[in-house]
Protein backbone atom coordinates (compact mmCIF):
# COMPACT_ATOMS: atom_id res chain seq x y z
CA UNK A 1 0.00 0.00 0.00
CA UNK A 2 2.96 1.83 -0.32
CA UNK A 3 2.62 5.21 -2.05
CA UNK A 4 5.76 6.03 -2.98
CA UNK A 5 7.10 7.04 -6.33
CA UNK A 6 3.67 6.74 -7.68
CA UNK A 7 2.57 10.38 -9.05
CA UNK A 8 -1.44 10.98 -9.16
CA UNK A 9 -1.80 12.81 -12.31
CA UNK A 10 -4.80 14.71 -10.87
CA UNK A 11 -2.70 16.09 -8.01
CA UNK A 12 0.67 16.29 -8.96
CA UNK A 13 1.34 14.11 -6.11
CA UNK A 14 2.02 10.48 -4.09
CA UNK A 15 -1.41 9.66 -2.51
CA UNK A 16 -1.33 9.01 1.58
CA UNK A 17 -1.10 5.22 0.52
CA UNK A 18 -2.38 3.36 -3.18
CA UNK A 19 -4.04 -0.37 -3.59
CA UNK A 20 -2.12 -0.89 -7.26
CA UNK A 21 -4.23 -3.65 -9.70
CA UNK A 22 -1.64 -5.80 -12.08
CA UNK A 23 -2.80 -6.95 -15.51
CA UNK A 24 -3.63 -10.74 -15.44
CA UNK A 25 -5.21 -11.58 -19.34
CA UNK A 26 -3.91 -10.36 -22.99
CA UNK A 27 -6.58 -8.16 -23.22
CA UNK A 28 -6.54 -5.98 -20.26
CA UNK A 29 -9.69 -6.99 -18.86
CA UNK A 30 -8.89 -8.82 -15.77
CA UNK A 31 -6.75 -7.08 -12.90
CA UNK A 32 -5.46 -8.63 -9.40
CA UNK A 33 -5.10 -6.31 -6.19
CA UNK A 34 -0.86 -6.94 -5.61
CA UNK A 35 -0.38 -8.19 -2.45
CA UNK A 36 -3.93 -9.02 -1.79
CA UNK A 37 -4.17 -12.85 -1.48
CA UNK A 38 -7.12 -13.58 0.76
CA UNK A 39 -8.81 -16.09 2.41
CA UNK A 40 -11.94 -13.73 3.56
CA UNK A 41 -15.55 -14.72 2.86
CA UNK A 42 -16.56 -13.84 -0.40
CA UNK A 43 -19.30 -11.35 0.81
CA UNK A 44 -16.80 -9.62 3.20
CA UNK A 45 -13.78 -9.67 0.48
CA UNK A 46 -16.37 -7.85 -2.02
CA UNK A 47 -17.28 -5.31 0.71
CA UNK A 48 -13.55 -4.68 1.86
CA UNK A 49 -12.30 -4.12 -1.86
CA UNK A 50 -14.87 -1.75 -2.68
CA UNK A 51 -13.80 0.93 -0.02
CA UNK A 52 -10.91 1.11 -2.00
CA UNK A 53 -11.51 4.32 -3.73
CA UNK A 54 -12.21 3.51 -7.75
CA UNK A 55 -13.25 0.52 -6.77
CA UNK A 56 -17.02 1.31 -5.22
CA UNK A 57 -18.35 -0.78 -8.44
CA UNK A 58 -15.67 -3.26 -8.22
CA UNK A 59 -16.83 -6.57 -10.24
CA UNK A 60 -14.62 -9.39 -8.84
CA UNK A 61 -14.23 -12.43 -11.44
CA UNK A 62 -12.22 -14.63 -9.25
CA UNK A 63 -12.45 -14.02 -5.28
CA UNK A 64 -8.80 -14.48 -3.66
CA UNK A 65 -8.51 -18.17 -1.67
CA UNK A 66 -5.76 -19.27 0.11
CA UNK A 67 -5.18 -23.16 0.44
CA UNK A 68 -3.44 -26.42 -0.64
CA UNK A 69 -3.21 -27.09 -4.36
CA UNK A 70 -1.08 -28.84 -6.53
CA UNK A 71 -0.89 -26.82 -10.01
CA UNK A 72 0.73 -26.03 -12.92
CA UNK A 73 1.84 -22.68 -14.06
CA UNK A 74 -0.12 -22.90 -17.08
CA UNK A 75 0.69 -19.93 -18.96
CA UNK A 76 4.47 -21.73 -18.91
CA UNK A 77 3.61 -25.13 -19.49
CA UNK A 78 0.42 -25.21 -21.65
CA UNK A 79 -0.44 -24.50 -24.64
CA UNK A 80 -4.31 -24.03 -25.28
CA UNK A 81 -5.28 -27.62 -26.17
CA UNK A 82 -4.23 -28.38 -22.52
CA UNK A 83 -1.06 -30.16 -23.99
CA UNK A 84 2.44 -30.00 -22.34
CA UNK A 85 4.75 -27.91 -24.45
CA UNK A 86 7.83 -29.75 -23.26
CA UNK A 87 6.01 -33.88 -23.51
CA UNK A 88 3.84 -33.04 -26.98
CA UNK A 89 1.30 -36.46 -26.21
CA UNK A 90 0.89 -35.52 -22.62
CA UNK A 91 -2.40 -33.48 -21.49
CA UNK A 92 -2.79 -31.96 -18.79
CA UNK A 93 -6.67 -31.17 -17.06
CA UNK A 94 -8.85 -30.46 -13.85
CA UNK A 95 -6.91 -28.28 -11.05
CA UNK A 96 -3.62 -29.45 -11.94
CA UNK A 97 -3.55 -27.63 -15.50
CA UNK A 98 -4.38 -24.18 -12.96
CA UNK A 99 -8.16 -24.45 -12.95
CA UNK A 100 -10.97 -23.66 -10.36
CA UNK A 101 -14.29 -24.92 -9.92
CA UNK A 102 -15.68 -28.52 -10.71
CA UNK A 103 -17.32 -28.07 -13.69
CA UNK A 104 -13.91 -26.09 -15.10
CA UNK A 105 -12.14 -29.54 -14.10
CA UNK A 106 -15.00 -31.85 -15.59
CA UNK A 107 -14.77 -29.34 -18.90
CA UNK A 108 -10.99 -29.20 -19.27
CA UNK A 109 -10.92 -33.27 -18.36
CA UNK A 110 -13.76 -33.44 -21.65
CA UNK A 111 -11.05 -31.47 -23.70
CA UNK A 112 -7.84 -33.13 -22.81
CA UNK A 113 -9.51 -36.58 -23.49
CA UNK A 114 -10.82 -35.72 -26.80
CA UNK A 115 -7.06 -34.73 -27.55
CA UNK A 116 -5.18 -37.19 -26.37
CA UNK A 117 -7.53 -40.00 -28.16
CA UNK A 118 -7.56 -37.68 -31.53
CA UNK A 119 -3.41 -38.21 -30.65
CA UNK A 120 -3.94 -41.48 -30.18
CA UNK A 121 -5.53 -41.80 -33.26
CA UNK A 122 -2.89 -39.37 -35.32
CA UNK A 123 -5.65 -36.41 -35.64
CA UNK A 124 -4.39 -32.96 -34.76
CA UNK A 125 -5.43 -31.56 -31.45
CA UNK A 126 -8.22 -29.20 -31.49
CA UNK A 127 -8.95 -25.80 -29.66
CA UNK A 128 -12.49 -24.44 -28.78
CA UNK A 129 -13.34 -21.01 -30.31
CA UNK A 130 -12.68 -18.14 -28.60
CA UNK A 131 -16.12 -16.86 -28.16
CA UNK A 132 -17.13 -20.09 -26.00
CA UNK A 133 -16.59 -20.23 -22.37
CA UNK A 134 -14.71 -23.26 -22.55
CA UNK A 135 -12.02 -21.60 -25.71
CA UNK A 136 -11.95 -18.78 -23.13
CA UNK A 137 -10.53 -20.26 -20.01
CA UNK A 138 -8.19 -22.88 -22.24
CA UNK A 139 -7.01 -19.49 -24.46
CA UNK A 140 -6.49 -17.73 -20.38
CA UNK A 141 -4.46 -20.53 -19.59
CA UNK A 142 -1.99 -20.60 -22.45
CA UNK A 143 -1.47 -16.75 -22.92
CA UNK A 144 -2.50 -15.49 -18.89
CA UNK A 145 0.15 -13.66 -16.87
CA UNK A 146 3.07 -16.48 -15.93
CA UNK A 147 3.80 -13.76 -12.91
CA UNK A 148 2.80 -15.64 -9.86
CA UNK A 149 -0.22 -17.29 -11.74
CA UNK A 150 -2.98 -18.63 -9.59
CA UNK A 151 -5.64 -20.50 -10.88
CA UNK A 152 -9.33 -19.07 -12.58
CA UNK A 153 -12.73 -19.76 -13.05
CA UNK A 154 -14.93 -19.35 -15.73
CA UNK A 155 -16.15 -15.73 -16.01
CA UNK A 156 -17.14 -13.58 -18.63
CA UNK A 157 -14.13 -11.53 -19.28
CA UNK A 158 -13.04 -14.72 -20.84
CA UNK A 159 -14.46 -14.48 -24.13
CA UNK A 160 -14.74 -11.35 -26.39
CA UNK A 161 -16.28 -8.54 -25.33
CA UNK A 162 -19.41 -6.82 -27.43
CA UNK A 163 -19.07 -3.88 -29.37
CA UNK A 164 -20.92 -0.79 -27.24
CA UNK A 165 -23.81 0.76 -29.54
CA UNK A 166 -22.92 4.37 -30.71
CA UNK A 167 -24.57 6.68 -28.44
CA UNK A 168 -24.50 4.08 -25.52
CA UNK A 169 -21.59 4.78 -23.20
CA UNK A 170 -21.40 0.74 -21.81
CA UNK A 171 -24.18 -2.31 -21.94
CA UNK A 172 -25.33 -3.68 -18.97
CA UNK A 173 -24.81 -7.03 -17.64
CA UNK A 174 -28.15 -8.57 -18.12
CA UNK A 175 -28.60 -7.17 -21.72
CA UNK A 176 -25.66 -8.44 -22.62
CA UNK A 177 -24.66 -11.64 -20.84
CA UNK A 178 -27.62 -13.43 -23.20
CA UNK A 179 -26.21 -11.99 -26.07
CA UNK A 180 -22.79 -13.71 -25.14
CA UNK A 181 -24.18 -16.39 -23.89
CA UNK A 182 -26.15 -17.30 -27.47
CA UNK A 183 -22.91 -16.58 -29.09
CA UNK A 184 -20.96 -18.89 -27.25
CA UNK A 185 -22.71 -21.98 -27.69
CA UNK A 186 -23.65 -21.11 -31.07
CA UNK A 187 -19.92 -21.03 -31.99
CA UNK A 188 -19.30 -24.19 -29.48
CA UNK A 189 -21.96 -26.09 -31.28
CA UNK A 190 -20.84 -25.37 -34.54
CA UNK A 191 -17.10 -26.21 -33.95
CA UNK A 192 -17.61 -29.32 -32.35
CA UNK A 193 -19.67 -30.27 -35.30
CA UNK A 194 -16.90 -29.28 -37.43
CA UNK A 195 -14.44 -31.55 -35.59
CA UNK A 196 -16.94 -34.53 -36.19
CA UNK A 197 -17.73 -34.96 -32.58
CA UNK A 198 -21.78 -36.12 -31.17
CA UNK A 199 -23.45 -32.93 -30.62
CA UNK A 200 -26.57 -32.37 -29.06
CA UNK A 201 -28.65 -29.72 -30.13
CA UNK A 202 -29.10 -27.36 -26.77
CA UNK A 203 -33.10 -26.85 -26.04
CA UNK A 204 -33.76 -23.06 -26.29
CA UNK A 205 -35.45 -22.74 -23.54
CA UNK A 206 -32.52 -22.92 -20.62
CA UNK A 207 -32.97 -23.17 -17.06
CA UNK A 208 -34.53 -20.30 -14.95
CA UNK A 209 -32.28 -17.67 -14.36
CA UNK A 210 -30.09 -17.51 -11.29
CA UNK A 211 -29.31 -14.43 -9.08
CA UNK A 212 -26.74 -12.30 -10.54
CA UNK A 213 -24.23 -13.80 -8.70
CA UNK A 214 -23.47 -16.77 -7.55
CA UNK A 215 -23.03 -16.31 -3.58
CA UNK A 216 -20.34 -19.05 -1.93
CA UNK A 217 -17.30 -20.24 -3.99
CA UNK A 218 -18.57 -23.82 -5.70
CA UNK A 219 -15.33 -25.25 -5.30
CA UNK A 220 -13.81 -25.33 -1.96
CA UNK B 1 -7.26 -56.92 -27.18
CA UNK B 2 -7.15 -55.53 -30.49
CA UNK B 3 -4.82 -53.38 -31.37
CA UNK B 4 -7.09 -50.19 -31.51
CA UNK B 5 -5.12 -47.37 -30.25
CA UNK B 6 -4.75 -46.63 -26.67
CA UNK B 7 -4.13 -44.07 -24.19
CA UNK B 8 -4.12 -43.29 -20.56
CA UNK B 9 -5.71 -41.40 -17.74
CA UNK B 10 -3.94 -40.72 -14.39
CA UNK B 11 -6.75 -39.80 -11.90
CA UNK B 12 -10.34 -40.30 -11.79
CA UNK B 13 -11.70 -37.37 -10.39
CA UNK B 14 -14.58 -34.80 -12.28
CA UNK B 15 -11.34 -34.26 -15.42
CA UNK B 16 -9.93 -37.85 -15.45
CA UNK B 17 -13.86 -39.13 -15.37
CA UNK B 18 -14.68 -37.14 -18.17
CA UNK B 19 -11.48 -37.03 -20.09
CA UNK B 20 -11.82 -41.29 -20.03
CA UNK B 21 -15.48 -41.36 -21.19
CA UNK B 22 -14.71 -38.67 -24.04
CA UNK B 23 -11.91 -40.35 -25.20
CA UNK B 24 -13.45 -44.01 -25.35
CA UNK B 25 -16.28 -42.03 -27.23
CA UNK B 26 -13.87 -41.86 -30.16
CA UNK B 27 -13.25 -45.41 -29.66
CA UNK B 28 -10.03 -45.51 -28.29
CA UNK B 29 -8.70 -47.70 -25.35
CA UNK B 30 -8.55 -45.95 -22.57
CA UNK B 31 -6.24 -47.70 -19.17
CA UNK B 32 -7.96 -45.30 -15.98
CA UNK B 33 -5.62 -45.30 -13.28
CA UNK B 34 -6.83 -43.93 -9.90
CA UNK B 35 -4.86 -44.34 -6.39
CA UNK B 36 -8.07 -44.46 -4.52
CA UNK B 37 -9.15 -46.50 -2.09
CA UNK B 38 -6.01 -48.09 -2.15
CA UNK B 39 -3.75 -44.98 -1.26
CA UNK B 40 -6.48 -42.27 0.06
CA UNK B 41 -5.94 -38.73 0.08
CA UNK B 42 -6.74 -36.00 3.17
CA UNK B 43 -9.87 -34.48 1.02
CA UNK B 44 -11.66 -37.93 -0.18
CA UNK B 45 -14.32 -40.19 2.22
CA UNK B 46 -15.06 -42.90 -0.58
CA UNK B 47 -13.07 -44.74 -3.69
CA UNK B 48 -15.62 -43.40 -6.15
CA UNK B 49 -14.75 -41.50 -8.88
CA UNK B 50 -15.62 -37.44 -9.43
CA UNK B 51 -16.04 -37.29 -5.65
CA UNK B 52 -17.45 -34.02 -4.70
CA UNK B 53 -14.57 -32.96 -1.96
CA UNK B 54 -16.71 -29.56 -1.05
CA UNK B 55 -19.49 -28.05 -2.40
CA UNK B 56 -22.18 -29.98 -3.81
CA UNK B 57 -22.95 -26.84 -6.36
CA UNK B 58 -21.41 -27.01 -10.10
CA UNK B 59 -22.34 -23.08 -10.16
CA UNK B 60 -25.11 -20.80 -11.09
CA UNK B 61 -27.23 -21.71 -14.13
CA UNK B 62 -28.52 -19.95 -17.17
CA UNK B 63 -27.63 -17.22 -19.47
CA UNK B 64 -26.88 -14.37 -17.27
CA UNK B 65 -23.69 -17.07 -15.78
CA UNK B 66 -20.97 -18.32 -17.17
CA UNK B 67 -20.91 -21.53 -15.58
CA UNK B 68 -24.54 -21.55 -16.92
CA UNK B 69 -22.61 -20.83 -20.37
CA UNK B 70 -19.79 -23.93 -19.90
CA UNK B 71 -22.99 -26.03 -18.62
CA UNK B 72 -24.53 -25.76 -21.70
CA UNK B 73 -21.36 -25.89 -23.81
CA UNK B 74 -20.75 -29.73 -21.90
CA UNK B 75 -24.39 -30.82 -22.23
CA UNK B 76 -24.26 -30.50 -26.06
CA UNK B 77 -20.98 -33.14 -26.34
CA UNK B 78 -23.07 -35.02 -23.74
CA UNK B 79 -20.50 -34.81 -20.87
CA UNK B 80 -20.55 -37.85 -18.32
CA UNK B 81 -20.47 -34.78 -15.67
CA UNK B 82 -23.53 -32.73 -17.03
CA UNK B 83 -25.43 -35.74 -17.85
CA UNK B 84 -25.07 -37.15 -13.89
CA UNK B 85 -25.61 -33.53 -12.58
CA UNK B 86 -29.16 -33.44 -14.19
CA UNK B 87 -30.12 -36.61 -13.07
CA UNK B 88 -29.06 -35.92 -9.48
CA UNK B 89 -30.42 -32.50 -9.23
CA UNK B 90 -31.43 -30.82 -6.20
CA UNK B 91 -33.53 -27.69 -5.89
CA UNK B 92 -31.39 -24.86 -5.33
CA UNK B 93 -32.83 -21.77 -6.62
CA UNK B 94 -30.43 -20.93 -9.69
CA UNK B 95 -27.34 -23.55 -8.68
CA UNK B 96 -26.89 -26.94 -10.49
CA UNK B 97 -26.88 -28.42 -6.98
CA UNK B 98 -26.47 -32.54 -6.90
CA UNK B 99 -26.68 -35.36 -4.75
CA UNK B 100 -23.45 -36.48 -3.68
CA UNK B 101 -23.56 -40.03 -3.64
CA UNK B 102 -26.03 -40.62 -6.84
CA UNK B 103 -23.59 -38.21 -8.67
CA UNK B 104 -20.60 -39.90 -8.21
CA UNK B 105 -21.93 -43.40 -8.73
CA UNK B 106 -23.51 -42.40 -11.86
CA UNK B 107 -19.98 -41.40 -13.46
CA UNK B 108 -18.38 -44.49 -11.63
CA UNK B 109 -20.95 -46.96 -13.56
CA UNK B 110 -20.59 -44.98 -16.44
CA UNK B 111 -16.69 -45.44 -16.27
CA UNK B 112 -16.50 -49.06 -14.97
CA UNK B 113 -19.30 -50.30 -17.41
CA UNK B 114 -17.56 -48.92 -20.63
CA UNK B 115 -16.22 -51.54 -22.38
CA UNK B 116 -12.95 -49.57 -23.68
CA UNK B 117 -12.13 -48.24 -20.16
CA UNK B 118 -9.83 -50.42 -18.02
CA UNK B 119 -9.25 -49.15 -14.38
CA UNK B 120 -6.54 -49.89 -12.54
CA UNK B 121 -6.47 -49.28 -8.79
CA UNK B 122 -2.87 -48.40 -8.56
CA UNK B 123 -0.63 -45.05 -8.00
CA UNK B 124 1.14 -43.69 -10.59
CA UNK B 125 4.30 -42.45 -9.96
CA UNK B 126 5.78 -41.85 -13.60
CA UNK B 127 4.27 -39.91 -16.55
CA UNK B 128 3.37 -42.46 -18.57
CA UNK B 129 4.15 -43.40 -22.26
CA UNK B 130 2.19 -42.57 -24.96
CA UNK B 131 -1.05 -40.23 -25.27
CA UNK B 132 -2.11 -39.06 -21.86
CA UNK B 133 -4.15 -37.13 -19.30
CA UNK B 134 -2.68 -36.22 -16.40
CA UNK B 135 -5.33 -35.25 -14.03
CA UNK B 136 -4.35 -36.02 -10.46
CA UNK B 137 -5.93 -32.60 -8.51
CA UNK B 138 -4.93 -30.42 -5.71
CA UNK B 139 -3.63 -33.16 -3.94
CA UNK B 140 -1.33 -35.00 -6.31
CA UNK B 141 0.67 -37.44 -4.90
CA UNK B 142 4.40 -36.89 -4.15
CA UNK B 143 6.16 -39.43 -6.65
CA UNK B 144 4.24 -37.84 -9.68
CA UNK B 145 4.22 -34.06 -8.46
CA UNK B 146 8.00 -34.79 -8.40
CA UNK B 147 8.07 -36.30 -12.17
CA UNK B 148 6.44 -33.30 -13.00
CA UNK B 149 8.71 -30.87 -11.37
CA UNK B 150 11.45 -32.47 -13.20
CA UNK B 151 9.88 -32.04 -16.22
CA UNK B 152 8.84 -28.34 -15.81
CA UNK B 153 11.11 -26.85 -13.62
CA UNK B 154 10.19 -26.88 -9.50
CA UNK B 155 9.55 -23.61 -9.70
CA UNK B 156 6.60 -24.22 -12.16
CA UNK B 157 4.89 -26.36 -9.81
CA UNK B 158 2.83 -24.89 -7.10
CA UNK B 159 1.56 -26.70 -3.69
CA UNK B 160 -0.68 -23.79 -2.55
CA UNK B 161 -2.43 -21.30 -4.39
CA UNK B 162 -2.59 -17.92 -2.75
CA UNK B 163 -5.00 -15.39 -5.34
CA UNK B 164 -5.52 -12.29 -4.81
CA UNK B 165 -9.10 -10.61 -5.71
CA UNK B 166 -9.27 -10.57 -10.23
CA UNK B 167 -11.43 -7.59 -11.36
CA UNK B 168 -13.13 -6.85 -14.52
CA UNK B 169 -11.58 -3.67 -15.93
CA UNK B 170 -14.97 -2.47 -16.95
CA UNK B 171 -16.34 -2.19 -13.58
CA UNK B 172 -12.63 0.28 -12.18
CA UNK B 173 -13.49 4.01 -11.96
CA UNK B 174 -11.04 4.97 -14.26
CA UNK B 175 -11.90 8.99 -13.20
CA UNK B 176 -10.48 8.10 -10.08
CA UNK B 177 -7.74 5.43 -10.75
CA UNK B 178 -4.64 6.15 -12.41
CA UNK B 179 -2.41 4.52 -15.18
CA UNK B 180 1.62 4.15 -13.52
CA UNK B 181 4.58 2.33 -12.26
CA UNK B 182 6.52 3.76 -9.36
CA UNK B 183 8.86 6.48 -10.33
CA UNK B 184 9.72 6.40 -14.08
CA UNK B 185 9.29 2.63 -14.48
CA UNK B 186 6.56 2.09 -17.35
CA UNK B 187 3.17 2.72 -16.77
CA UNK B 188 2.13 -1.05 -15.95
CA UNK B 189 0.06 -0.88 -12.84
CA UNK B 190 -3.54 0.72 -12.11
CA UNK B 191 -3.08 2.67 -9.02
CA UNK B 192 -5.95 3.46 -6.40
CA UNK B 193 -4.62 6.21 -4.26
CA UNK B 194 -6.11 7.06 -1.15
CA UNK B 195 -6.42 9.56 1.65
CA UNK B 196 -5.62 9.08 5.46
CA UNK B 197 -9.50 8.75 6.40
CA UNK B 198 -9.95 6.15 3.37
CA UNK B 199 -6.85 4.31 4.34
CA UNK B 200 -7.94 3.82 8.08
CA UNK B 201 -11.35 2.80 6.85
CA UNK B 202 -10.31 0.09 4.82
CA UNK B 203 -7.97 -0.91 7.38
CA UNK B 204 -10.30 -0.97 10.27
CA UNK B 205 -13.16 -3.26 7.57
CA UNK B 206 -9.90 -5.78 6.73
CA UNK B 207 -9.50 -5.91 10.32
CA UNK B 208 -13.27 -6.59 11.34
CA UNK B 209 -13.63 -9.23 7.95
CA UNK B 210 -14.85 -12.63 8.40
CA UNK B 211 -11.91 -15.32 7.07
CA UNK B 212 -13.66 -18.51 5.49
CA UNK B 213 -13.00 -21.47 7.77
CA UNK B 214 -10.67 -24.31 5.79
CA UNK B 215 -11.05 -27.64 5.17
CA UNK B 216 -8.25 -29.29 7.63
CA UNK B 217 -6.31 -30.64 3.90
CA UNK B 218 -6.48 -27.50 3.35
CA UNK B 219 -5.01 -25.44 5.88
CA UNK B 220 -1.95 -23.71 5.57
CA UNK B 221 1.44 -22.85 7.28
CA UNK B 222 1.89 -19.08 6.53
CA UNK B 223 5.47 -17.87 5.59
CA UNK B 224 6.18 -14.40 4.57
CA UNK B 225 5.30 -13.99 0.95
CA UNK B 226 2.16 -15.50 1.39
CA UNK B 227 0.59 -14.05 4.30
CA UNK B 228 -3.17 -13.16 3.69
CA UNK B 229 -4.11 -9.28 3.64
CA UNK B 230 -6.46 -9.78 6.72
CA UNK B 231 -3.22 -11.28 8.85
CA UNK B 232 -1.21 -8.00 8.12
CA UNK B 233 -3.43 -5.06 9.05
CA UNK B 234 -1.01 -4.32 12.75
CA UNK B 235 1.97 -5.34 10.66
CA UNK B 236 1.57 -3.41 7.82
CA UNK B 237 0.81 -0.67 9.45
CA UNK B 238 4.05 -0.43 11.44
CA UNK B 239 5.99 -0.91 8.12
CA UNK B 240 4.68 1.88 6.73
CA UNK B 241 4.88 4.53 9.57
CA UNK B 242 8.57 3.14 9.91
CA UNK B 243 8.53 3.70 5.99
CA UNK B 244 7.12 7.53 6.23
Amino acid sequence: MKPRGLTDPRTGRWPYAAAQLRQEDQEGRMWSLVGFQTGLKWGDQLAVVQLIPGLENAEIVRYGVMHRNTYLNAPKVLDADLQLKLRPGTFVAGVLAGTEGYLESAATGWLAGTNAARAALELGSIVPPQESMLGGLTRYLASANPKNYQPMNVNWALVPELPVPEGRKKLGKREKRPVLYKIGLNAFVAWARDAGLDVTEPTPAEPPRAAEETAEPVLR
Amino acid sequence: MTAIPSITVVGAGLAGSEAALAAAKLGVHVHLYEMRPKVMTPAHRSGNFAELVCSNSLGGQGDLQAKGLLQSEMRAVGSAVLESADASRLPAGGALAVERESFSQRITDAVRRHPLITVYGEEVTELPAGPCVIATGPLTAEALSGELARLTGDEQLAFYDAAAPVIAFESINMDIVFRAGRYEQSADYLNCPMNKDEYDAFYTALEAARSHTPHDWEKLEFFEGCMPIEEMPGAARTRRASAR
